[in-house]
């Protein structure tokens, strides 16, 4: 294996970045509806059909308003979580190509991730209704518990590479993928990729005990932004966490862009299937188990990449 | 055949229906949830997801009017059908379908709706006067139209400021939250939200007037809209059965975000209902009873979660089996379900008037969960919410 050299490409490309992360989306939504579909007794291939169905729904159906909402901040927060998404793509790299080379990459993809917080919240804020603002409150919880699990989590990548480039923590795992010698490190980044797209096991803030939580009031294109928002978020999370954990485009035969993209969608079907073996994580149980196991824990894994760097001077 | 056509069939595929069930009127959404689930529709979350409002039975006057709150919520385009008997259901959703694909139609519903968000009704904010016979009427007024999927009547929280602020003041004319000492001591707002009538998951006709500091139900007065007086549900309400038992179940599941066995549950519930063998679907549920055992991340989340203890068990004059946390009723639920199709008779339904006592105290979700735990009859409160006003 040949270390791949990255470079920055022109601004003018992002356009085909966010395509095929919204094609990423498309095909892990379109699988999960095929696996839903398969168990509601309807032939598969019906749900591949499900996003395309939805957002014809969804761009077909007015938009609504609440009395007294904040318009402004509401429809802000609906937009921005597709957004978010797109900023988080910008660092990782696609094969030897990435839009943004900056030298502190990680802290980044980090940044935006917090961004999550406020949006999701003033998403459930802005209607001006009970069971949107729980929703954004239990989102606030849930962001609590996985976001310093999900800091050390992406600090023992960076801890080995000796860098935040995100180029150069892909060369750092050319002998050896990080996820061998870090898998605490890795399940916790894809429980806090599961935590801060608000998705399967941790989409209380959406849950069906608050009528939608967040989703509550939105209809139209507004709802469409925040559906899909999530499923972009998950996308440009598991892309990151190819990049930290599984090598980047580190593979035999295949070109390196196009690995990138193989192990991301392996890693998108991989939660999809996980999402239906599990039921929800109730926020008030997450905080405890998140502090008090995950977070020692994880802490033990940057404890022992340390001690493996310095070891190896 | 042009673009704006071929987006409405694509959108009509996934049609999203909001199912309010009458008191009484199981048997029929049954009917209608299977007759949705056929055409790979799904149900909605609230009437903001809905496209289809369908109402399973005859509604009182109050939970009628409540219904037509919720239709002016409904973002369009939007159908409406009302099915009184099972054999109605498939030709209303013909006609829902065809009704949403007819854009000039659509169009023109559109055309003549205010652009403005629906003014609802208020929430009740004093609790005490609930038994003077002077306020009855008035009282009955305010609340009427409340509905648990939509509080944006009653919520102007966060709006309190340091609440030192003038309380007359109404943003939009809703009056501000006032505030109350929380169980920690701290000063949480407090606001009256309703809980139903209709709720995805929800009992049918129950409506909870919820005192919530915070997302905490620190006071909740029940109540049932029941049906029009003289409306006799076709077939009759069946009594605790195999079938009942499976549908709380999928309720729970779905509650628990646990989509995928809340599924099952249902597949079981209308395999039941068409007649399948007994012992298949015997065995069916004990493949998802074994499922749900072997969930310990499930046991994790629920344990602890809405517990009645023994002695409020007999307090209150509940079956012992509904002792324990909401896991314990999950699995209790089901196992009736499955000595339900051998023969054995189950534990008569109990008063929603119970809930007054159990739920204060409880997170938001708690209580949903709670509530979907017991078999609660509000069929045989029919007289609290058809008295003609």
């Amino acid at each position: 294996m040949n270390a791949v050299e990255i470079v920055q490409v022109s601004a003018a490309w992002a356009p085909l970045g966010a395509l095929l992360l919204l094609a990423l989306a498309t095909v892990a939504t379109g699988l999960d509806g095929a696996i839903a579909a398969r168990a509601a007794g309807h032939p598969w291939q019906q749900g591949l059909r499900l996003p395309w169905a939805e957002t014809a729904r969804l761009l077909r159906q007015r938009r609504r308003t609440t009395v007294a909402a904040d318009r402004l901040l509401w429809r802000t927060a609906g937009a921005g979580l597709l957004v978010t998404a797109l900023l988080k793509i910008v660092v990782v790299p696609l094969g030897a190509w990435t839009l943004s080379d900056m030298s502190v990459g990680l802290v980044w993809f980090n940044a935006m991730d917090i961004l999550v917080w406020a949006l999701v919240w003033l998403a459930g804020w802005g209607p001006n209704s009970a069971h949107s603002l729980i929703g954004g409150y239990r989102f606030l919880g849930q962001a609590l518990s996985y976001e310093l699990p999900l800091m050390f989590a992406l600090t023992a990548p960076a801890t080995a590479a000796g860098s935040l480039r995100v180029g150069d923590i892909v060369t750092a795992q050319q002998g050896l993928w990080f996820i061998v010698w870090m898998p605490v490190a890795f399940l916790v980044f894809c429980a806090a990729l599961m935590g801060f797209s608000v998705w399967g096991p941790f989409s209380t803030p959406f849950g069906a005990d608050i009528a939608g939580g967040v989703l509550a009031e939105t209809s139209g294109i507004d709802r469409w932004l925040l559906l899909a928002g999530r499923w972009a978020l998950l996308t440009a999370g598991s892309a990151f966490g190819v990049t930290l954990f599984l090598g980047g485009g580190a593979g035999p035969v295949l070109p390196a862009w196009l690995w990138v993209l193989v192990k991301t969608g392996i890693l998108l079907a991989a939660l999809v299937l996980l999402r239906r073996r599990l039921p929800a994580l109730r926020p008030d149980r997450i905080a405890a188990a998140a502090w008090l196991v995950v977070l020692p824990l994880v802490l033990l894994q940057v404890l022992i990449v340390s001690v493996v760097v310095v070891g190896r001077g | 055949m042009d673009l704006s056509r071929r987006l409405a069939e694509a959108a009509v595929r996934r049609t999203c229906v909001l199912v309010v069930e009458v008191p009484g009127w199981a048997a029929t959404r049954y009917a209608a949830e299977l007759a949705i689930r056929r055409r790979g529709w799904r149900l909605a979350s609230s009437p903001a997801d809905a496209d289809v409002l369908l109402t399973c039975g005859t509604p009182g006057p109050r939970l009628a009017e409540a219904v037509g709150l919720l239709w002016e919520q409904v973002p369009g385009p939007r159908a409406r059908a009302t099915v009184t008997a099972r054999s109605a259901v498939d030709a209303a959703m013909e006609q829902a379908a065809a009704a949403l694909l007819d854009t000039g139609h659509q169009r023109a519903d559109a055309a003549q709706r205010s652009p403005d968000p629906a003014m609802g009704t208020r929430a009740e904010h004093d609790e005490d006067d609930e038994d003077s016979g002077g306020s009855e009427n008035q009282h009955a007024d305010e609340e009427h139209a409340s509905d648990g999927s939509d509080g944006d009547m009653n919520d102007s929280d966060m709006n309190d400021g340091g609440g030192d602020m003038d309380m007359d003041m109404e943003p939009g004319g809703i009056p501000l939250a006032g505030g109350a000492q929380d169980r920690d001591g701290l000063e949480m707002d407090v606001l009256h939200v309703p809980l139903g009538p209709v709720l995805p998951h929800w009992p049918a006709g129950l409506l909870l007037h919820c005192t919530l500091s915070g997302d905490v139900v620190t006071e909740a007065r029940p109540e049932v809209l029941g049906a029009a007086v003289d409306a006799v549900p076709d077939p009759p309400m069946p009594g605790a059965s195999a079938v009942d038992r499976l549908d709380r179940a999928a309720r729970l599941l779905y509650l628990a975000g646990w989509e995928a066995r809340a599924t099952d549950a249902l597949r079981l519930r209308d395999d039941l209902l068409a007649g399948n063998d007994d012992a298949s679907v015997a065995a069916g549920v004990d493949r998802l009873v074994a499922r749900i055992r072997r969930s310990w991340v499930l046991r994790w989340s629920l344990r602890g979660t809405g517990p009645i203890s023994s002695g409020t068990c007999e307090e209150l004059g509940l079956d012992d089996r509904a002792t324990g946390d909401v896991h314990d009723r999950l699995v209790i639920c089901l196992t009736e379900a499955r000595s339900a199709l051998e023969g054995d008779r189950l534990p008569a339904p109990v008063s929603p008037e119970i809930l007054a006592e159990l739920l204060p105290g409880l997170e938001i979700g708690a209580v949903r969960l709670l509530v979907a735990s017991l078999d609660l009859d509000t069929g045989a409160h029919l007289s609290t919410g058809t008295a003609a006003r």
